[in-house]
């Protein structure tokens, strides 16, 4: 599926509103507050599944106070968009998360938001917490292999159904009749395997710009016809967490808001949750009076550079980038790509490696030409003229015929 | 006022519309400079200066946006005399009627011919000439479309200095300008991407470009190869033709 116009088509008329509304007034929210205590009242009486760690102790086992935990806590809040009275109710959702099971799977990928979630500078509460979610099977994490890898999934699903929150990480390549990414002994393709294990999930989050959009194996020529998830998994609560890798907090701020309230966030038009997807990189970004100023960094390493200016020039595009990377950053607030002095390349956005991560203007991008290729332009133009002076040779032989026929029978 | 011998003086365009001509001149302009430095600052300020003494990309921004803003209301009064005007009305020139077909290649013919046949009514805006307006019309009302949705990605509180109803307006009206431009760009994932929003945003200002170098060179031709005095339509609203026409 390169190009399917008839669905954009579709969507010409029904594009919503990318605004967010961040105040729904104080009546929704004591309705929202008295549903979620609820949901957390049901929660408590399950018991903890098959992941036996406790929260509380962990955050202790890793040198951490309830202290930290609190401001995790209030952040965590702030972030979903809710009112700071939601704060202690954010910190039992956290400390009850061990009971919604979760199966993580991954496709045509890097298995970078695996990495981005593992490989921060030391535990933080983010990453913790994804230790504690009941994570019934996950490639790149678990010890099971083979065959013992494929019972653990299949009892999963079995155990879980409609239950279990399915991640995918990583896109579904389509070509060759999906042939190009097979999994297991029986060589299931992926989107086969999709398919059959989103089917018993009561909701599916795709993380990461491959899950969600095709990403870089769907950048052109894309050989494998990658698409995202949502191109796959119809019928079902879907969410997608683009970007490349994917913010843990984000991940954790879904989970969160599903054991929370029952429900997944409130999502856009591209079906990303609003409280991380509804603000633009450019209106948060610590450079931004540099933009209004005019100054920006000219080359790599020059005298604005060092001054920490604008990065526009060398192809920054927080302007045109939805995410609120600018405002929570990565790995626990620690850094961001602008903050180390590296322009956006817009990876929450579709097709970012074709359209966004050219480190230049989009006005001096020299975007490539949409005949798709040097070869294939000549080749097909081509063959069009070849069939043209054809279809024209053709009929002025056959004119010529006839009046040949006509002059011959002495009419002309 | 004395007229050479041989000439009427018509009149071709109101006080209204070459206030309106005029102000699109200035705004087009304008935008173009202030446009050509926002997709990619072509000039730099000096580094000496302190950030909070200099604006310049920020000055940029608000003289692009107010140009717009004068474009989005001179393009509603141009919509509404196209149909309405008391002078003429425009978009019955631009009817696929038989007169107005072939007015529109004779007027077509006399360029191509350089002035050799001339087999229509010159005191009146012609079809071609309508058509050609029309043309210009629809690409400015492309950009106020794209430029409005660019702009509202900024606006993404939902609220606005003159209240949250221009936002959801703004949303309404321009939102289908994202997957329009993604289909017209075609390769992509999802069918709605901003960026080809402001790639054919600053595409369509170099056919606007183009569209102004023809429109000049024409009316510059037309004032020496017709030698009714054309040029002055801009100016003083009228131009002359022979009496015997």
């Amino acid at each position: 599926m390169s190009n399917n116009k008839e669905e954009s088509v579709k969507k010409l008329f029904t594009t919503q509103s990318a605004s967010v509304n961040t105040n729904r007034g104080e009546s929704y929210y004591a309705e929202l507050y008295a549903k979620c205590q609820k949901r957390l009242d049901e929660l408590k009486q399950l018991k903890p599944l098959n992941n036996r760690m406790d929260f509380l102790e962990s955050i202790e086992e890793e040198g951490l106070d309830r202290r930290d935990f609190l401001k995790w806590a209030s952040a965590t809040t702030a972030m979903l968009m809710l009112p700071a009275s939601f704060t202690p109710l954010v910190a039992e959702a956290a400390v009850l998360m061990n009971r919604v099971p979760v199966i993580w799977m991954e496709l045509q990928d890097c298995a970078g938001n695996s990495e981005a979630l593992l490989r921060s500078d030391g535990p933080q509460i983010d990453e913790i917490i994804l230790d504690i979610i009941s994570l019934e099977f996950h490639e790149t994490l678990q010890a099971a292999s083979g065959h013992q890898a494929e019972k653990q999934m299949e009892e999963a699903i079995e155990h879980f159904k409609g239950k279990y929150l399915l991640f995918v990480e990583g896109s579904v390549p389509l070509g060759m009749e999906g042939y190009y990414g097979t999994i297991g002994a029986k060589a299931e393709t992926f989107v086969d395997h999709l398919k059959r294990v989103s089917k018993d999930a009561a909701a599916v989050v795709a993380v990461g710009s491959c899950a969600t959009y095709g990403g870089i194996p769907a950048a052109a020529p894309n050989p494998t016809d990658a698409v995202g998830v949502m191109d796959i998994v119809k019928g079902k609560p879907l969410i997608n967490i683009p970007a490349c890798p994917a913010n843990p907090s984000n991940m954790v701020g879904v989970i969160l808001h599903y054991v929370l309230t029952g429900n997944v966030p409130e999502l856009d038009s591209l079906l990303r949750p609003k409280f991380a997807f509804g603000y633009r990189i450019h209106d948060n970004c610590e450079r931004r009076a540099h933009f209004d100023a005019g100054e920006y960094v000219e080359e790599w390493g020059d005298e604005g550079a060092k001054n920490n200016f604008c990065l526009y020039k060398v192809g920054c595009k927080g302007p045109m980038t939805f995410n609120n990377c600018s405002i929570i950053r990565y790995n626990e607030g620690v850094n961001w790509p602008i903050g180390v002095g590296r322009g956006c390349i817009g990876c929450s956005e579709p097709d970012f490696w074709d359209k966004y991560a050219y480190e230049r203007p989009m006005a001096n991008a020299n975007i490539k030409a949409p005949t798709g290729g040097v070869e294939k332009s000549v080749d097909e133009f081509g063959l069009g003229l070849l069939t043209a002076a054809g279809i024209g040779i053709g009929i002025h032989a056959a004119a010529s015929y006839v009046a040949g026929k006509k002059e011959e029978r002495g009419e002309a | 006022m004395s007229n050479k011998e041989g000439y009427k003086q018509v009149k071709r365009m109101t006080t209204a519309m070459r206030i309106i001509h005029w102000v699109n001149v200035f705004s087009m302009i304008v935008a173009i400079a202030t446009g050509l430095y926002i997709a990619a600052p072509y000039y730099q300020t000096f580094i000496a200066d302190d950030a909070v003494d200099k604006y310049v990309m920020a000055w940029n921004r608000w003289g692009h946006f107010m140009v717009a803003i004068i474009f989005d209301v001179t393009s509603i009064i141009v919509a509404y005399l196209y149909f309405f005007s008391r002078f003429e009305k425009p978009y019955k020139k631009v009817l696929p009627t038989g007169a107005n077909i072939k007015e529109f290649f004779e007027v077509l013919l006399n360029l191509v011919t350089l002035n050799r046949r001339k087999n229509f009514d010159s005191t009146h805006s012609d079809s071609f000439n309508t058509v050609y307006f029309t043309i210009f019309h629809l690409l400015l009302a492309w950009m106020l479309f794209t430029g409005l949705q660019l702009y509202v990605h900024g606006l993404e509180s939902g609220e606005s200095s003159i209240g949250a109803w221009w936002p959801w307006i703004l949303h309404v009206a321009t939102d289908w300008t994202v997957p329009f431009s993604t289909w017209l760009m075609g390769s992509t994932a999802t069918g709605a991407n901003l960026m080809d929003v402001r790639v054919l945003h600053h595409m369509t200002m170099w056919l606007i470009v183009v569209w102004v170098l023809f429109h000049i060179y024409y009316q510059v031709w037309r004032t020496i190869f017709w030698g009714e005095g054309d040029i002055s339509i801009a100016f003083g609203g009228t131009k002359f033709v022979k009496e015997s026409n």
